[in-house]
């Protein structure tokens, strides 16, 4: 039990940048955010997706615009905003300085093996 | 076979089993109460449901009549159900600063507010003198709290009332650290009389409960007995009109303006205690009775919810919840502790006197500022009678009205909501308001110029004067007085706010006390009186025909002149400084006194003067003469060299008496007299030397009583040169002064 604890909360942190970064390549709906996600096997169910996404967008780092679609109701499609990119780009720094002390820690010092992890 | 129904799910008709829509509307029904508290719930349900109503379409599209259940099952299943949200939910949560239901994460995100907001200004409590205000800002600034100790004793004179004014305002870390709120001002409606205004005052002053009540109270008690004298407490004037209704005023925006303390977090923060839940408890004890203990009562409201949750959740919330418990019991006793350490000692006593005066003292500052703002607003608006004698219609009108509201009301009220502001920490677009105020009390300036530049042009010319003179029934009596004729009207004195010279006001007359007196001489032997009448006006001919319409009387009843008290003014006219200018040539040797009615004083003259621009101004308006110098019920005597007074005072009562020039006269009358007595002692000394001196009869047959010669009488004496002397000089002290 305690490892999935663990695990979830090491998904949790990088989960907001992880959207934020699908959707600042383009203008993306969720169920696109979704299907990418699990492309690079990042699983997210749609019900956590959803209420992010409300809350990223009140707190004015998204916008969003309807789009009228054929096979259903509108679809919402997101795009990142200014202060948007900037809280991005706050995070891509801190994300890089995680990467780099994570690989900096994990890698094997003189003596020690690599099936220490 | 199933029964299916259409449903109309987003916009769209979907047909779709009986029982796969009872799945859908329980999971809806799921995820609504799992965002209940979230800020954008129903935009969130709304994506959701849009998003299962396009995984519909595309179902039906692939080629299905209706939703089964298994399509519904699949579909929540990918959706994910609330359950699953939840470990990716709470943390998402607080990144981006959502509400928490859970109190310890309030304690936990306030220690780490108090970590970032070291550089902010507040009272150190920790390491604290007197107040810990010096420590709070040398914390700030960054230097040695010695240093700003130092600096503080040095200018004591100085910083006394700052550092006071600084204890009270500035937050003290204790606040901070231990996570408690400050006091905040609220109304008190358990202990109120009308509103609770002066118990909320009470409680957040730290006073008792009858000091507010009585400083509202007394300006009412002051205005009732207005026009009583009481021995030494003669109120000043602005004091008695202003202050009644000034409290009145400010007690209502209090009222209006303070919220009322309805919950029992609300009351402990008017008390200004620590709302945690030790505090809580005692309220609610006092309430409801009976409490188990607060660190037990916490825990076990805690593991009760966390107990909810786990059913839902699982193992997970159970021990997050126990573990929490453990970290506030520990937090709590802390908290107990220090609060224990906190009451008790003298220097706390002190400080708390000290507060309480502190406190008294701004109140009072304030209060002062507010009722004198109060009072500039009520002596303007007291104005507004005499507005219809001065102001044109149209335009002026605006601009007064303009002024009046806007530059004198406006900061009043500003100043006041300004206030209330600071003390109550209220938020709110302090931006607009401040930016509001400062634009009307801006337009309000704008009236004013504009005003004064409309009413100059009304008083810009002045009229041509023309000396009348005025026929006098017996011009030759010895003695005039002058008096002023009060019978035939009766003036109401307007009670409440009365400026000089409008005497009095009524509907469709003024009536304004501008006369002047000037004595001059005459080389004739009869009184003669010249009177000028004075007026300005927006043209010369304006300013004519406004004198033509000034009616004032001059009558003489053998010594007797009688004038009229003042001029009276109608609305047509409106008031441009008509005056009257009255010379009394008072002939030489005759005498001349003018009697002050009550209340009639010549002293007061109205003038609204903008400049001059009249080549007569000179000639008449010297107010240095020495004609103009006289005095009320003094009577003058004109000699050569002007008036002069004479010896009688008609009016013993007059405060003229204490004047230098009395007292020289006193002085030279007692030396005239002792001049007198020693011209009077020399004539009698002279006599006596002529009789001694004239030779005796020879004649001796007749006893005549032979005077005593002073050689003779002296040589008897011979005796000592001491008693010679002595009563030479006794004889010389006899005849001399």
């Amino acid at each position: 039990m305690d490892i999935q604890n663990t695990q979830s909360q090491m998904r949790k942190g990088v989960l907001e940048f992880c959207i934020l970064s699908i959707i600042r390549q383009g203008e993306v709906y969720p169920s696109d955010i979704v299907d990418k996600m699990k492309a690079a096997n990042l699983h997210i169910l749609e019900g956590t997706l959803y209420p992010l996404l409300t809350r990223l967008k009140n707190a004015g780092y998204l916008t969003y615009r309807w789009v009228e679609s054929n096979s259903g109701p509108p679809r919402k499609y997101f795009v990142m905003t200014e202060t948007g990119l900037t809280f991005y780009n706050e995070l891509e720094k801190t994300w890089n300085e995680l990467a780099d002390a994570v690989q900096a820690l994990t890698q094997p010092t003189e003596g020690n093996n690599n099936n220490q992890l | 076979m199933k029964k299916v129904i259409n449903i109309n799910f987003q916009g769209r008709v979907i047909p779709i089993e009986e029982n796969a829509f009872e799945i859908l509307n329980k999971y809806v029904e799921s995820l609504r109460k799992f965002f209940a508290n979230e800020e954008g719930r129903d935009e969130i349900i709304n994506d959701i449901e849009g998003r299962i109503a396009e995984l519909f379409g595309e179902t039906l599209k692939k080629g299905g009549t209706c939703i089964t259940e298994d399509d519904v099952n699949r579909i929540i299943d990918s959706m994910g159900r609330p359950e699953d949200f939840d470990d990716e939910e709470a943390n998402v949560k607080s990144q981006l600063g959502g509400e928490q239901k859970q109190q310890s994460y309030q304690h936990e995100s306030q220690y780490a507010n108090t970590t970032q907001e070291a550089k902010k200004l507040f009272r150190d409590e920790n390491r604290k003198f007197l107040g810990g205000v010096c420590s709070g800002l040398a914390n700030y600034f960054g230097i040695d709290p010695l240093v700003v100790r130092i600096l503080f004793v040095i200018f004591f004179g100085v910083t006394f009332i700052p550092y006071l004014i600084l204890w009270v305002a500035v937050p003290s870390t204790a606040t901070q650290v231990i996570g408690s709120v400050r006091k905040r001002l609220f109304r008190d409606s358990d202990d109120k009389v009308i509103a609770g205004v002066c118990s909320g005052l009470s409680q957040y002053f730290g006073v008792s409960v009858w000091i507010p009540r009585l400083l509202f109270l007394i300006p009412f008690f002051s205005f009732v007995f207005r026009f009583g004298n009481w021995g030494l407490w003669d109120f000043p004037s602005f004091l008695s009109v202003s202050f009644s209704p000034g409290s009145l005023f400010i007690y209502i925006i209090l009222w209006m303006v303070l919220p009322e303390a309805k919950t029992s977090a609300d009351k402990l923060e008017m008390k200004g205690e620590k709302v945690d839940l030790n505090n809580i408890k005692n309220t609610i004890q006092g309430d409801l009775e009976g409490f188990g203990k607060r660190a037990q009562k916490f825990g076990e409201e805690f593991s009760q919810r966390a107990n909810q949750f786990g059913q839902t959740v699982g193992e997970k919330g159970k021990e997050f919840g126990e573990t929490v418990a453990e970290k506030t019991t520990q937090f709590a006793n802390e908290a107990n502790t220090v609060t224990r350490k906190r009451s008790g000692g003298l220097g706390n006593f002190i400080a708390l006197i000290a507060k309480i005066f502190a406190y008294f003292i701004l109140g009072c500052i304030l209060f002062a500022v507010v009722a004198a703002l109060f009072s500039l607003g009520v002596l303007f608006t007291g104005l507004l009678p005499a507005k219809g004698y001065l102001i044109n219609n149209g335009l002026q009108t605006v601009f007064t009205w303009g002024t009046l509201l806007l530059f004198i009301w406006v900061p009043v009220v500003g100043v006041v909501v300004f206030i209330i502001r600071r003390i109550t920490k209220m938020k709110g677009n302090s931006n607009i308001i401040r930016w509001s105020f400062s634009g009307l009390w801006t337009l309000g300036w704008v009236c004013v110029i504009c005003l004064i530049a409309s009413l100059s042009k009304e008083f810009k010319y002045r009229n041509n004067p023309i000396e009348e003179t005025i026929q006098l029934s017996n011009p030759t009596v010895e003695k005039l007085e002058v008096k002023a004729n009060s019978f035939g009207k009766y003036y109401r004195r307007n009670n409440w706010f009365q400026i000089e010279p409008f005497a009095s006001l009524d509907e469709d007359t003024v009536f304004v006390r501008n006369v002047r007196i000037r004595i001059v001489k005459t080389k004739t032997d009869s009184f003669s009186v010249k009177m000028v009448k004075f007026s300005n006006g927006r043209s010369r001919q304006n300013a004519n025909v406004l004198v033509s319409h000034i009616n004032y009387n001059i009558n003489q009843i053998d010594s007797t002149l009688l004038l009229e008290k003042g001029i009276s003014i109608t609305p047509q006219d409106k008031f441009r400084n008509q005056n009257v200018l009255i010379t009394i040539a008072v002939p030489i040797g005759k005498r001349i006194v003018i009697k002050s009615n009550s209340g009639w004083d010549w002293s007061h003259n109205a003038r609204v003067s903008f400049g001059t621009n009249d080549d007569f101004e000179n000639a008449w308006d010297s107010d240095d003469e020495v004609e103009q110098r006289w005095r009320h019920d003094v009577e003058y005597i004109m000699t050569k060299d002007g008036l002069k007074r004479t010896n009688q005072l008609s009016n013993s009562d007059d405060e003229d008496d204490y004047d230098s020039s009395d007292k020289l006269r006193n002085y030279k009358k007692s030396k005239e007299e002792v001049q007198k007595e020693l011209e009077e002692t020399e004539r009698k000394a002279n006599e006596l030397k002529k009789e001694l001196q004239t030779p005796m009869p020879a004649d001796s047959s007749t006893y005549k009583y032979q005077p005593t010669k002073p050689s003779k009488q002296a040589a008897p004496v011979k005796n000592t040169a001491k008693e010679y002397s002595s009563n030479g000089n006794a004889l010389m002290l006899r005849y001399s002064i």
